[in-house]
C-alpha cells in the first residue's frame, strides 16, 4: 500500500448534501441519453411515466434545446411502471415491451434501463433480455435505479454493460494508432457534440484512427464493435468515464491514458497534442505540422480580439466564477485564469464527484497554472451554491458568472453576466456549439465578450 | 356504538397465527361480536376455516384482473355466522413486491368502505416478520392499535416475536399502536409456560394465553373448520372461547421493550432449552 493510499484508507468520508433544490444533475436512468447519442441505438425505458420525461427535459430540451434524432427524444420506448407491476413484476410487461420495440423500431442496438421501481423490487431484468440475447437480438440490460447516483454514475453503468452484454471478448491483435475516444458526457455536457467534432478533428489531424463511439461522425454500433482492437483509450473528463476505462484496461489489457482538463487554447491544445503523442508513440511529424498550422490561425484571430481587449475598456468583467459539473468547471477556469487573464474569485462544484475524486481535482485547482492555486467547493445544493455566490468579493466590475439557467435569479441580484455552460440551460440554443480545442476556444471568447458588450 | 378494534397478528412463519386468528374469531363472534378478518399473506389462507376453504378470490387477484373498477362484493365474502373474510393476496413467489401488494390492498378496502361502523373486531393476519414497510402497513396511524404476537417457546419463535417487538416500539413511538400480549401456541416444549411468560415479563408485557397443543385443531383444520364450528364440546373449543374472553377484556396495552440478543439467550438457558 502506497502512502498516499494509506492517507486515503483513514480519511473521513466527505459531507454531502442531503436535501438539495436545484439539482445540477439528472437521474441514474438518465443515463438513456447516453445510449441516444450512439447512432443507431435505442433506449428502453423500464421506468415509471414520469422518470423518462423528467430525464428528456433535463438532459436534452432545458439544456440548449440539444434535440434527438429517431428515438430518443420524448418518444422512448416506455414500460411505464405502474402499481400491478411493482406488486405482482414488470417482467411479462418487459418482455412485450422489448419484443415491440424490435419489430416497430429499427435499431442496432436496444439498452433496456431499469429505474427505481424495478430494481427495488428486484425484478429479474436480466433474465428477460438474455432470452433475446441468445436469440441473437442486440439488446443490453443495465441497472440504473434513480437512487444508484446521477446520470454520470449511469453513463458509467450503461457504457459498461454494452461493452460486456454486445461487444462481448476479444483476443485479437491492437491496432497501433487506433484509439478509442472518451470525452464527455453525451447531452449532459451540453456542448458534447461540437466538442466531439473539433477533438476528433485534432486526433486526426495529429495522425491518430479514432473510434468515434457518440455524435456526429460516430459511425454506430460497429466502432463500438471496434473498441477492443483499439491501442489504448483516451479519457478526456475531469473523472465521469474512468470507470470505463478501468474496465476495458481489465477486459481487453487496454491501457488508457486519463486528461481531467478538457484542452481550451492554444497553448492547453498544443500540450494535450504532445501528451497524447507521446503516451501512443506514434511519429510526431504530423502533429507538430498541425500544431504550427493550428497556432497560426489561432493567434490571427487572437491578434484581432486582442485590439478589441485593449480598446474596450469599459464594462468589461475582471472577476468570474464558475458553477458547473467537475469537467467544464476545470476548463474552464483555466483558460480564462490562464490565457485571457480574468480573475479567479468562486469555483463551485456541482456534479457531486467521489470524495477521492475531490481531493485529486482540490490538487489540480490548487496548481491550475503558473501563480494561481484555487480552492475549490463542491455543492449539491443550489441555495448553497447562491449563498455562496452572494457571498462573493467580485470587486468594482460587473461579475461574470458562468453557471446554468439556475443561477439566474442570483446574476440578476448581483448585476453578473451569466453565461449558460450547463444543465439547466433554458436561455440557450445548441446545434453545434464548442468551447475546446483551437477553434472552440474562439467561440467560447465570442460567446462571453458579446454578452460583455452587450451588457447582459 | 364502542368503537372498532383493529388487531394485527403477527409471529414466526408457521406458529399458527392464522389458525390461532379464525378460531379466536369464532370465539368472539359466539360472544356476539361482528368481525372482519383481512389475510395479509400472499398464500391468503388466513380465512380457509372461516370460509370452509379457499374459497375467496384475493384483493390482488381481482385488480389484477378486472382493475380498479370493483365493487367490494368482488373481494370480501362472508364466512362463518356472517364473518367477513378478505384476503389481500400477493404476488407469485419470487417476483413483484408483497409488501407494496398489502399497501395496495388495504387501500382498496378503505376505498370500497370495507370498514364500516358496525364492526367491532376487524383482525390482520400478517405473514412472518416485519420485513419491510409494506407489512407494517396495518400497525400504521389509523389502522391496527392492538397487537398480539403468537410464539411458542421454540427459540427462533421467540427470537421472531422479540424482533417483531423492535418493528412495534418503533412504530408505537410515532402513533398509537400497542402491544395486547404474547400468545402461546404449544409446541409442547419442557417448561414452555414458565420460559414464555418470562420472556413476555421481560418485555414489559404479559402471556395473555396459553394454547396447548391438541390434535382436534388438526381434525377441524382437515374439515376446513374452526374447532368451535366443528366440535363446539371440545376441551380446545373452551381453550378458545377463554381466549376470546381474555382479548375481550384485556386492558394491558403497553410499548414492548425489546431484549439484547445476550438476554434473550440468557432467558433461554435460565429455563433449559439450551439443554435439548
Amino acid at each position: 500500500m502506497t502512502l498516499e493510499n494509506q492517507t486515503s484508507a483513514v480519511k473521513k468520508k466527505e459531507k454531502h448534501d442531503e436535501a438539495i433544490v436545484h439539482s445540477h444533475y439528472a437521474c441514474t436512468v438518465g443515463a438513456a441519453y447516453s445510449v441516444a447519442a450512439i447512432k443507431g441505438a435505442v433506449p428502453i425505458a423500464n421506468c415509471g411515466p414520469g422518470c423518462m420525461y423528467k430525464q428528456f427535459f433535463f438532459l436534452s430540451f432545458d439544456n440548449g434545446f440539444q434535440g434527438t434524432a429517431g428515438v430518443s427524444g420524448g418518444n422512448i420506448p416506455s414500460a411505464n411502471v405502474g402499481e400491478n407491476d411493482i406488486v405482482f413484476g414488470g417482467s411479462k410487461k418487459l418482455d412485450d415491451l422489448i419484443k415491440a420495440s424490435i419489430g416497430v423500431v429499427k435499431g442496432d442496438l436496444f439498452v433496456v434501463l431499469t429505474g427505481c421501481s424495478g430494481e427495488l423490487v428486484g425484478d429479474d431484468v436480466g433474465s428477460v433480455v438474455r432470452k433475446y440475447q441468445q436469440n441473437g437480438y442486440p439488446v443490453v440490460y443495465a441497472d440504473t435505479g434513480g437512487f444508484k447516483g446521477s446520470n454520470l454514475d449511469g453513463h458509467e453503468l450503461v457504457v459498461n454493460a454494452i461493452i460486456d452484454q454486445f461487444v462481448g471478448s476479444y483476443n485479437g491483435p491492437k491496432e497501433a494508432g487506433l484509439v478509442n475516444l472518451w470525452l464527455e458526457t453525451p447531452y449532459f455536457n451540453q456542448n458534447w457534440r461540437g466538442d466531439y467534432l473539433e477533438m476528433v478533428r485534432i486526433l486526426r489531424a495529429s495522425g491518430f484512427k479514432v473510434n468515434v463511439l457518440f455524435g456526429p461522425e460516430s459511425g454506430g454500433v460497429s466502432e463500438w464493435k471496434n473498441i477492443p482492437k483499439a491501442d489504448f483509450n483516451l479519457l478526456i473528463s475531469a473523472w465521469n468515464g474512468l470507470k470505463i476505462v478501468k474496465h476495458l484496461e481489465k477486459k481487453y489489457k487496454q491501457r488508457y491514458l486519463h486528461v481531467p482538463i478538457l484542452p481550451i487554447g492554444e497553448e492547453a491544445t498544443t500540450a494535450f497534442i504532445r501528451q497524447v503523442v507521446e503516451f501512443a508513440g506514434i511519429d510526431k511529424t504530423k502533429s507538430e505540422k498541425f500544431i504550427r498550422e493550428e497556432s497560426k490561425i489561432y493567434y490571427y484571430f487572437l491578434e484581432h480580439f486582442s485590439n478589441f481587449f485593449s480598446e474596450y475598456w469599459y464594462g468589461l468583467p475582471a472577476k468570474f466564477a464558475t458553477v458547473t459539473n467537475s469537467t467544464d468547471n476545470l476548463a474552464l477556469t483555466k483558460f480564462l485564469s490562464d490565457q485571457i487573464g480574468l480573475i479567479p474569485v468562486k469555483q463551485i462544484i456541482t456534479d457531486n464527484p467521489p470524495d477521492d475524486v475531490r481531493d485529486k481535482l482540490r490538487t489540480i485547482y490548487s496548481n491550475l497554472g503558473e501563480d494561481i492555486s484555487l480552492d475549490v467547493e463542491f455543492h449539491e445544493d443550489g441555495y448553497k451554491v447562491e449563498d455562496s455566490l452572494k457571498k462573493t468579493d467580485f470587486g468594482n466590475g460587473v461579475p461574470l458568472i458562468l453557471a446554468s439557467s439556475w443561477e439566474s435569479d442570483v446574476a440578476r441580484e448581483l448585476k453578473a453576466l451569466l453565461i449558460e455552460v450547463g444543465t439547466p440551460s433554458t436561455e440557450t440554443l445548441i446545434i453545434n456549439r464548442s468551447f475546446i480545442g483551437y477553434r472552440g476556444a474562439l467561440s467560447l471568447i465570442e460567446r462571453i465578450y458579446s454578452q460583455a458588450v452587450g451588457g447582459k | 356504538m364502542a368503537q372498532t378494534r383493529q388487531i394485527a397478528i403477527y409471529g414466526k412463519g408457521g406458529i399458527g397465527k392464522s389458525t390461532t386468528t379464525q378460531n379466536l374469531t369464532a370465539g368472539l363472534v359466539e360472544r356476539g361480536n361482528k368481525v372482519m378478518v383481512v389475510g395479509c399473506d400472499p398464500k391468503a389462507d388466513s380465512t380457509r376455516l372461516l370460509l370452509g376453504g379457499l374459497a375467496q378470490k384475493t384483493v390482488l387477484d381481482t385488480l389484477r384482473d378486472i382493475g380498479e373498477d370493483i365493487e367490494l362484493t368482488d373481494i370480501l365474502k362472508e364466512g362463518y355466522k356472517g364473518t367477513r373474510c378478505v384476503e389481500s393476496g400477493g404476488p407469485e413467489p419470487g417476483v413483484g413486491c408483497a409488501g407494496r401488494g398489502i399497501i395496495t390492498a388495504i387501500n382498496q378496502l378503505e376505498r370500497l368502505g370495507a370498514y364500516t361502523d358496525d364492526l367491532d373486531y376487524v383482525f390482520y393476519d400478517v405473514l412472518g416478520d416485519v420485513v419491510c414497510g409494506g407489512f407494517a402497513m396495518p400497525i400504521r396511524e389509523g389502522k391496527a392499535k392492538e397487537i398480539y404476537i403468537v410464539a411458542s417457546g421454540e427459540m427462533m419463535a421467540l427470537y421472531a416475536a422479540n424482533n417483531i417487538s423492535k418493528g412495534i416500539a418503533r412504530y408505537a413511538k410515532k402513533g398509537g399502536v400497542r402491544l395486547g400480549g404474547i400468545i402461546c401456541n404449544s409446541r409442547k416444549v419442557d417448561r414452555e409456560f414458565d420460559l414464555v411468560n418470562a420472556f413476555a415479563t421481560e418485555l414489559g408485557t404479559q402471556l395473555i394465553h396459553f394454547v396447548p397443543r391438541d390434535n382436534e385443531v388438526q381434525r377441524a383444520e382437515i374439515r376446513r373448520k374452526t374447532v368451535i364450528e366443528h366440535d363446539p364440546q371440545a376441551a380446545q373449543a373452551d381453550v378458545y372461547r377463554e381466549l376470546a374472553k381474555k382479548i375481550e377484556e384485556n386492558e394491558n396495552f403497553v410499548i414492548p421493550k425489546p431484549l439484547t440478543q445476550d438476554r434473550l439467550e440468557e432467558i433461554l438457558l435460565e429455563f433449559g432449552l439450551m439443554d435439548l
